[in-house]
């Protein structure tokens, strides 16, 4: 006798033949997604906190009010309104704020937390090595040695922060199942670093304009050489751009170059990429709106004209990026993580 | 470090006499003597980063944000001879048995009752007792599918039953990681012993969830329910669920529709079939139990008692739990399967029976008073630790409300060596095995052994300063 069935569940045929096509809970993916995102984060805070730090160091002591600016742009970027007041110099409290305050939501100590938060409620899904890694980077900071080290000299935690993202990023690649987590980590990791990419590149664009310095003088060269270490990208920049620094061409690499992964048109097409693997599991028959947002922006990226760059000023084009971005997050969110 | 070990007047595991171990013993502690107390502090602070590093810990509700705690661990092993488990084991199996028996029973015929050998008021005046399930059928008819038996032993080394935890027994984990971190600090004590593996519970376990599929699930969806990350126990449900390769859900997971329960997935629903749920009976549908119950899913009671999804373990083996259903068991045995029990009980004096409550209110300074529905050691008088007044207002208690107290004299729990700073101190254990009822019984060979580390505590559970240790089943004829 057959079994009786009547009850009709409607499965995808290409769905099951793929065997990463197993079921992904909708909680599950959206905590890959902000896990990656976290960690994200949390490399470019310590990146931005530690270029600054030596950065300032190196001119010694130039005038107050760009040692101002240059704090301000950081807390910018980082979008802090404002810091507590306190009797520490100004960038000791930016630095303070933005590496040990829980309450500071972009610290390094919440993101990590937040990081390791989603981590915990998927740890049965993510590789051990992962959670253990994590887990760790955790624990680091919120020791007491790591405080008082932090004391003597903070750029050693800001280097083994970003150093651990790095790890992270190798253990995700080399031990997870290149399946939807795997492309949803992605997804989080690439939509961060091109957020913030562009917050950079804005925040320190006008900081360069207030200072009305022509190119090519000792302190013009210090806020591109910030610039670009910010970013992750002054030795890759000096590799493919050698001699003096011109604001096209920094433009141009962060924005349009396709061979860096810390570019932005790096970052979209591996976000398209990730995207369209997740559709073509979940949804193999339809087009997924955050698809075609990311398939529009990567395309724009790949045939743009270096000029058209700075044609209506560069924030104002890095500012279209970042809201197609925050677009194709929400399209995400409603797509997949909300049933 | 054995130098000023004191043997306290109880049953200790290790040793019979002062200096003279027990035959099963003997290699372990000469190579305890030999690794000396510098090395078993540096394994130990080797034990206590594994476990942080790896994020084994449980949850402790102090403040808004709850602390996240190791589970503190003894690293002295405990060891148990293959005769004496063999003994142990059958008991388990007997006594599962007859739970899952009386269960069905008390949920369809009530043979039990119509017979009067137990009296009806007090399966219905027990807490758990799940009205909500008279007449449905469970599954292959298994209520009890995951077992955790708390064993204790008396002043003469005899094993006694103290609870048997027919809900959701939790620990399992913690008997896994202990071992893999003994293993790895250890491994040479290992050479001496054959010790029984443990691993494949998780294996078995999944097996036995997937045996008790609805009959209409050819290849099961088996999931965990959790109540979620700040749950005390979520280590564990992650654990499971990652040593099963099986979706860890909360409810917000899950949906019925149609009476059939589906998970949400990027891909839209997908049908749940079994489900292991680590939630309580009271969370588990706010349509049925608590309204303002947050954690579980609308309508899964429905689509339970339709039988389209299994819950494990069922909805009303508390009743089983309660602590003045627990002197029946002996009885149940008998009655259901003609047999005497292997594992006696501890004498239980049930308030609610008049000459008991009499014979209680007379020797109170010389009892244990409990709850009949409180477990973690909440709600409980120990007699002769307590003051007058203490005992008064217990006696008050217990007469306005006699169905809820039980009474059982003091066990003098047996003791062990544990690790206290740098030498060894006899501290009282118990020993919860588990046991797993699916197509066939199985009971994981060793289990956790709790440790009442605060000095002559008698108290052994986590939320009172419980640690545990490693426990090794010997292979046969070890």
């Amino acid at each position: 006798m057959m079994p009786v069935n009547n009850e009709p569940i409607p499965i995808d045929a290409a769905a099951i033949e793929s065997p990463l096509a197993g079921p992904v809970l909708a909680r599950d993916a959206d905590a890959s997604y902000w896990m990656a995102r976290y960690v994200e984060r949390a490399e470019h805070v310590a990146r931005l906190l530690l270029v600054n730090s030596e950065a300032l160091i190196d001119v010694g002591d130039v005038a107050a009010p760009l040692l101002q600016q240059h704090w301000q742009s950081v807390l910018q970027i980082m979008n802090v309104e404002s810091i507590p007041d306190g009797d520490d110099p100004y960038s000791l409290r930016i630095t303070e704020e933005l590496t040990f305050n829980t309450n500071s939501p972009n610290s390094l100590i919440s993101c990590l937390t937040r990081a390791r938060e989603n981590a915990r409620g998927i740890r049965e899904v993510i590789s051990s090595e992962m959670w253990e890694h994590l887990n760790l980077l955790y624990w680091t900071i919120r020791s007491t040695e790591t405080r008082t080290a932090f004391e003597e000299s903070p750029d050693q935690l800001y280097r083994q922060i970003i150093n651990g993202s790095m790890l992270f990023q190798g253990l995700t690649d080399q031990t997870l199942i290149h399946g939807q987590r795997w492309h949803f980590t992605q997804l989080g990791k690439y939509f961060e670093r091109i957020s913030v990419t562009c917050r950079i590149l804005q925040a320190k664009y006008e900081l360069l304009h207030g200072a009305d310095v022509s190119a090519d003088t000792p302190l013009s060269n210090l806020h591109w050489t910030t610039l670009l270490s910010s970013c992750g990208s002054i030795e890759a920049f000096r590799r493919t751009y050698s001699g003096e620094t011109d604001p096209l061409h920094v433009a141009q690499f962060l924005v349009l170059e396709k061979d860096f992964p810390r570019c932005i048109r790096y970052c979209a097409h591996q976000a398209y990429e990730a995207i369209t693997a997740i559709r073509g599991i979940v949804r193999p028959h339809s087009v997924d709106p955050t698809e075609r947002i990311l398939g529009r922006l990567d395309s724009q990226l790949e045939y743009a004209q270096p000029s058209e760059l700075l044609e209506h000023g560069l924030p104002n084009y890095v500012g279209q990026i970042m809201e197609n971005i925050a677009q194709a997050g929400i399209s995400v969110l409603r797509s997949f993580f909300l049933h | 470090m054995f130098d000023r070990y004191e043997l306290n007047g109880i049953y200790d595991e290790m040793f019979a006499g002062a200096n003279s171990p027990r035959e099963h013993y003997r290699p372990l502690v000469e190579d305890l003597r030999e690794l000396g107390a510098e090395s078993m502090l540096r394994r130990r602070r080797m034990a206590d980063v594994t476990f942080r590093n790896q994020g084994i810990t449980f949850t402790v509700y102090s403040d808004q944000t709850g602390v996240e705690k190791i589970f503190p661990f003894d690293i002295v092993p405990r060891i148990i001879p293959s005769t004496e488990w063999t003994q142990i084991e059958k008991g388990l199996v007997q006594r599962i048995t007859a739970l899952n028996i009386f269960c069905k029973d008390i949920y369809s015929d009530q043979k039990i009752l119509k017979q009067r050998i137990i009296d009806p008021e007090l399966i219905y005046g027990a807490k758990m007792f799940r009205r909500e399930m008279l007449g449905v059928t469970v599954p292959k008819d298994i209520y009890i599918h995951i077992c955790g038996t708390d064993l204790i032993r008396d002043s003469n080394g005899g094993y006694l039953v103290l609870e048997d935890n027919g809900r959701t027994p939790s620990g399992v984990s913690y008997v896994l990681e202990n071992r893999a971190v003994m293993r790895r600090i250890f491994p040479q004590l290992f050479s001496s012993y054959r010790v029984r593996g443990i691993e494949n519970y998780p294996a078995n376990l999944l097996q036995t969830l997937r045996w008790c599929a609805p009959p209409h699930a050819d290849d099961p969806t088996v999931v965990i329910l959790t109540p979620g990350v700040f749950n005390s126990a979520y280590f564990e449900h992650s654990f499971l669920a990652r040593q099963m390769g099986v979706s860890l859900v909360e409810g917000r997971d899950l949906v019925v529709d149609n009476s059939f329960v589906y998970m949400r997935t990027t891909a839209g629903l997908r049908r749940v079939d079994v489900i292991y749920r680590r939630l309580d009976d009271d969370f588990l549908d706010p349509l049925c139990f608590r309204p303002d119950s947050a954690l579980g899913v609308a309508g899964l009671m429905n689509a339970y008692r339709c039988g389209n999804v299994t819950l494990a373990n069922a909805v009303g083996p508390g009743v089983a739990d309660d602590k003045a259903i627990y002197p029946f068991v002996p009885d149940m045995i008998k009655y259901y399967l003609g047999e005497d029990p292997i594992l006696p009980n501890v004498q239980t004096y049930v308030c609610a029976r008049e000459n008991d409550r009499g014979y209680v209110l007379d020797h109170l300074h010389e009892l244990v008073v409990k709850s009949t529905n409180e477990s973690g050691g909440y709600g409980m008088l120990m007699g002769h630790q307590a003051s007058t007044k203490e005992r008064e207002a217990f006696a008050d208690k217990i007469k306005s409300d006699p169905r809820n107290f039980i009474a059982q004299p003091v066990v003098q729990l047996s003791q062990h060596p544990s690790m206290i700073e740098d030498k060894f101190e006899g501290r009282r254990i118990d020993l919860r095995p588990y046991i797993l009822f699916g197509q066939k019984v199985v009971v994981m060979p060793g289990g956790l052994t709790r440790v009442a580390l605060r000095k002559g505590s008698l108290v052994v559970n986590s939320s009172q300063g419980g640690g545990s240790k490693d426990t090794w089943v010997l292979e046969d004829g070890d």
